[in-house]
């Protein structure tokens, strides 16, 4: 039985001296702030993207054409190339100062990364509307944008939470990638009590285990709302 | 009150419209028929510029809707349209299809537009399902409530593309009558349809179009009883 010992002694030493279980604690929470606030700027950056390609299609305007091509190149980029090289490139050629915040760092990171995912999120979104809805409203004499917010959008929304829910469970997960440039989140930190235990391989079972539950929970709380939601459905 | 000029539009190269001038007088029901592809619908959709035209100009009650400094959101209001896929707000009751454009284009109070909404839905037959919503109606209600929504806006003109297309057979009476008794009130009508006894009862005045223009045009009874054109004749000998 000393290897059982051994193994209980592994995961006491990585968890209670020095109080170690509170660096796990203040890593998830750091995981936790990055990967909401990098959600809501990625919503933010998604809506506005999603509402230049939705609007460019069939519209004369040149500006808003150019603004789409300026769009859609980012939506590529962003999608077509690994996050951990975007974080990299993005903390040393625009953060040099060594007094940044790296929860700003961190949420801008991945605010822009996720913008991308989220605009496809909500343009999808949109063009799941039937096109009879906006020939509808339009024929009444609502205008585009009234059309947009009265009609498309109530529904588009039962199309797009579930989707948001999911890329937010996502970001927790890649939020993982931030300890390369030495944000102390939940990952670095249990990198960080490897060091101190000289046994690297408890406390990243551990983090492993809290980002289990974490989306495990996540994933219940997003099941309960899309319940809610298909009861809303008068189909 | 509807006159079009030369009016034109092509789909990329190809040519949907090849200039039709037309002259719909107040109180006229304009029956348009034709095989699909002939390009009525987009002509019908032309009218309120849900289809932008390509040439030539739509001018109606004096305005020229085709010019880009005209309001057609404001034009749109008086020129109700049904659609074939009744297009109703699935996220809306009942009601608040009605409602909704005349509280928020119109500044109407809630109070008179649920008001206005009842009488409405009393003149279609479905007083009782304002509280429904319309995924739980039947295709004929969907498309009675339609045209309740369109009328809530007291529109000049109503406008109607295939409005029987979808429906069940058994439930294409309930809408024709409906729309029956609109043409009795006077309401200037311009329907694509393909519902020849109607066009024959109801219309004024009876449009062929093919291959993008208006081959043939005359009172009902002298259009199903002596076509001229050969292409009519062959499309009539068809359907009759």
């Amino acid at each position: 039985m000393d290897w059982l010992k051994a193994l209980y002694e592994s995961f006491y030493n990585a968890l209670i001296p020095e109080q170690r279980y509170l660096a796990y604690l203040s890593g998830l929470k750091m995981t936790l702030l990055i990967a909401a606030f990098a959600v809501l700027l990625g919503t933010v950056i998604g809506v506005v993207v999603a509402m230049v390609k939705v609007g460019s299609k069939g519209t004369k305007s040149r500006i808003l054409k150019i603004l789409a091509k300026f769009c859609g190149f980012y939506t590529t980029i962003i999608r077509g190339t690994p996050i951990i090289l975007q974080v990299i490139i993005i903390y040393n050629l625009v953060f040099t100062s060594p007094n940044t915040s790296r929860v700003l760092v961190g949420t801008i990171c991945f605010g822009i990364n996720s913008g991308a995912y989220v605009s496809e999120i909500i343009r999808a979104g949109i063009e799941s509307v039937a096109k009879g809805q906006m020939e509808a409203g339009r024929s009444l004499g609502f205008n585009y944008i009234q059309t947009m917010w009265q009609i498309i959008l109530p529904q588009a929304i039962k199309n797009i939470l579930p989707a948001l829910g999911n890329e937010f469970i996502v970001m927790v997960k890649e939020t993982a990638v931030i300890s390369v440039i030495a944000v102390n989140d939940l990952m670095k930190m249990a990198q960080y009590v490897g060091s101190r235990t000289w046994d690297t391989i408890p406390p990243l079972v551990i983090a492993g285990m809290i980002y289990l539950i974490i989306t495990m929970i996540l994933n219940k709380i997003m099941g309960y709302f899309e319940r809610r939601l298909a009861q809303g459905d008068h189909h | 009150m509807i006159i079009t000029k030369n009016l034109q539009k092509a789909f990329g190269d190809h040519m949907v419209l090849k200039g039709i001038d037309q002259h719909i007088e107040k109180g006229e029901k304009v029956v348009i028929i034709g095989p699909s592809g002939s390009g009525k619908s987009t002509f019908l959709r032309c009218l309120n510029l849900l289809e932008v035209p390509t040439g030539g100009e739509v001018i109606f009650e004096g305005a020229t809707i085709t010019d880009p400094a005209c309001d057609i959101n404001r034009l749109r209001r008086q020129m109700g349209m049904v659609f074939q896929q009744f297009n109703l707000f699935p996220h809306k009751t009942v009601r608040q299809n009605i409602t909704m454009a005349p509280i928020l284009l119109k500044k109407m109070s809630k109070e008179e537009a649920d008001r206005l909404a009842k009488s409405l839905l009393e003149r279609v037959g479905l007083p009782e399902k304002a509280d429904a919503y319309p995924g739980q109606l039947s295709g004929g209600q969907q498309q009675r409530i339609a045209i309740a929504r369109a009328l809530a806006m007291n529109p000049k003109v109503m406008l109607f593309d295939e409005p029987t297309s979808a429906l069940d057979p058994e439930m294409v009476g309930e809408v024709l009558s409906l729309m029956r008794e609109l043409a009795r009130e006077g309401m200037t009508m311009v329907v694509v349809t393909h519902e020849m006894g109607f066009a024959r009862e109801v219309g004024t005045r009876v449009l062929f179009m093919d291959e993008g223009i208006v081959k043939e045009e005359n009172a009902p009874q002298e259009f199903f009883a002596n076509p001229q054109n050969e292409r009519l004749k062959d499309f009539l000998s068809k359907i009759l």
